[in-house]
Parts: structure tokens; C-alpha cells; sequence
């Protein structure tokens, strides 16, 4: 049961869009808490801190978007196609951080970020 | 703000284990999305069906029991060590979740999309090359 590539391709997007604002919000919420995890036992803390900021579950709740969106995919598409092509959150989230969280990208990260579309171009093409 | 120490074994082997942790988890989602017979959704009702079949089925949980201890290792590890190794070490579940698509969910993986999985993971390297703010650097 394959559906046409370019579809797949758009809900793998819509995925990463959901995925990458919760990444946005939780990293936010981290921040704000300022933590150092140095210990399982912390960082089973900040799971359960977390959970207790309102604003994080915005963050949880695009998570499951993105894992619902995930699942429809992976019942029309293979795996390692799907996984792949999944790498765009990568862009996804250094295009994020730069506009939202004011942070800075380099020149060897946009190499990287080149290189993976490309990497996905050609996965997409085999 | 003191640098983080090296890469040890024990933390390489923990890095390898969320690889493999990762490969688990997809392919239970896999699994997952293949174990509920209608996934056209075109009503409400549709989408509430899709969703009590997905949480009906076990490797669901287990892939969500893959994900808590994904979290919970690897911030661990992120105390102590510099994200751009966990990163690019990290990444092997680029060439595991391929063979476990080929091995066991028979998927085919042409030549040309084993040349492009080889490029996104020299992406994944160069963009966590520079990772670490200049003024952290010894």
C-alpha cells in the first residue's frame, strides 16, 4: 500500500513542522529552568519538572502530532525511506533555532545542511 | 566554564546503545503503523479509530519505553561530554535502521540510496563540527 513519493514527502514535512516546534518549546522551557543534568536521577527530575510547566505540554502536544503523523507514514512508506527523508529536521531545526532562538549558524554547518539535501535528493532518487 | 572531558569507552558503548535503542524504536513504530488494518483517514471518526489502534498495540509501549530511556541517557551523556561527538557518534542509526528495514522488514535499499545515506551522515558530521561556541574552546 505505497502512496505517490511527493505526499510522503509532504506528511514527513508536516512531521518535522510539528517535531521542530515542540523541539523550540521544550528547549525554551529548559532553558528557563536552567539545569546541568549530571545524573540519570536529574534528568528523570527535569522529565517530571517539565511536565509541570504549562507551557511545555504545547510542546509534548506537538510531539504527538508529530509521532501520529510519523505513524501514517510508516504505514505507507518503508522504513528506511521514510527515516531518511526524515533528516530534514535537521534543517528544520537549525532554521528554527537561528530565527527563534537567535542562535548562529556557521558556515560549516550550512555545508552540512547542503549536504544532507543532498543526501535526501539522492536517497529519494534511489 | 571547565571543558568537558573526553569520549570514554563507557560512554562510546552508551552512545552505541541509544543507536541501537533508536533502530528498536522505529522499528516498532513500524510495527506499530503496520499492526492497524484502516489508516485512510478521511472523517473524525476515521482519526479516532486510527489513534485507539495505535494505542492498542504493544510496540507502541515499548517503542515509547525506547524513547524515555533515550531521554534519559542521553542528557546524561550530554553533561558530560560535547554534543558535536554524541551527535556524530549518534549517528550510526543511519546505517542500522537501513539493514533492519533490509534484515527483517525485507525492504530493498538501491546503491544510489546507500550513496545518499552516506552523504547525509557527512552532513550530520560537518554540522556538528562547529558546535561549540568559540569561547568554550580551550
Amino acid at each position: 500500500m505505497k502512496s505517490p513519493l511527493a505526499l510522503m514527502i509532504f506528511w514527513i514535512f508536516l512531521s518535522d513542522v510539528c517535531d521542530t516546534v515542540s523541539q523550540l518549546v521544550l528547549k525554551s522551557c529548559i532553558n528557563s529552568l536552567g539545569w546541568n543534568i549530571d545524573s540519570v536521577k536529574k534528568a528523570l527530575q527535569l522529565a517530571f519538572e517539565l511536565a509541570k510547566i504549562p507551557v511545555a505540554w504545547v510542546g509534548f502536544i506537538f510531539s504527538i502530532f508529530s509521532l501520529l503523523i510519523w505513524l501514517f507514514v510508516l504505514r505507507h512508506s518503508d522504513l528506511n525511506l521514510a527515516f531518511c527523508v526524515d533528516s530534514m529536521r535537521y534543517i528544520l531545526i537549525a532554521l528554527a533555532s537561528m530565527a527563534v532562538l537567535k542562535e548562529k549558524i556557521s558556515f560549516m554547518r550550512w555545508a552540512g545542511i547542503f549536504s544532507v539535501v543532498c543526501g535526501i535528493t539522492l536517497v529519494v532518487l534511489g | 566554564m571547565p571543558q568537558k572531558p573526553q569520549i570514554t569507552f563507557k560512554i562510546f558503548l552508551f552512545l552505541i546503545f541509544i543507536d541501537l535503542l533508536e533502530t528498536f524504536n522505529q522499528f516498532c513504530f513500524k510495527k506499530t503503523a503496520l499492526a492497524n488494518s484502516s489508516f485512510d483517514i478521511k472523517t473524525f471518526q476515521d482519526i479516532i479509530h486510527f489513534a485507539t489502534g495505535v494505542l492498542a498495540s504493544p510496540f507502541l509501549w515499548l517503542a515509547l519505553v525506547a524513547v524515555l530511556l533515550i531521554f534519559i541517557i542521553w542528557s546524561t551523556i550530554l553533561s558530560k561530554i560535547d554534543l558535536s561527538v554524541a551527535v556524530v557518534v549518534n549517528s550510526f542509526s543511519f546505517i542500522t535502521i537501513p539493514l533492519v528495514s533490509v534484515v527483517f522488514l525485507h525492504e530493498r535499499v538501491s546503491l544510489l540510496r546507500w550513496l545518499g545515506i552516506a552523504i547525509i551522515l557527512m552532513g550530520v558530521v560537518l554540522a556538528s563540527l562547529n558546535s561549540r561556541p568559540k569561547e568554550h574552546q580551550p
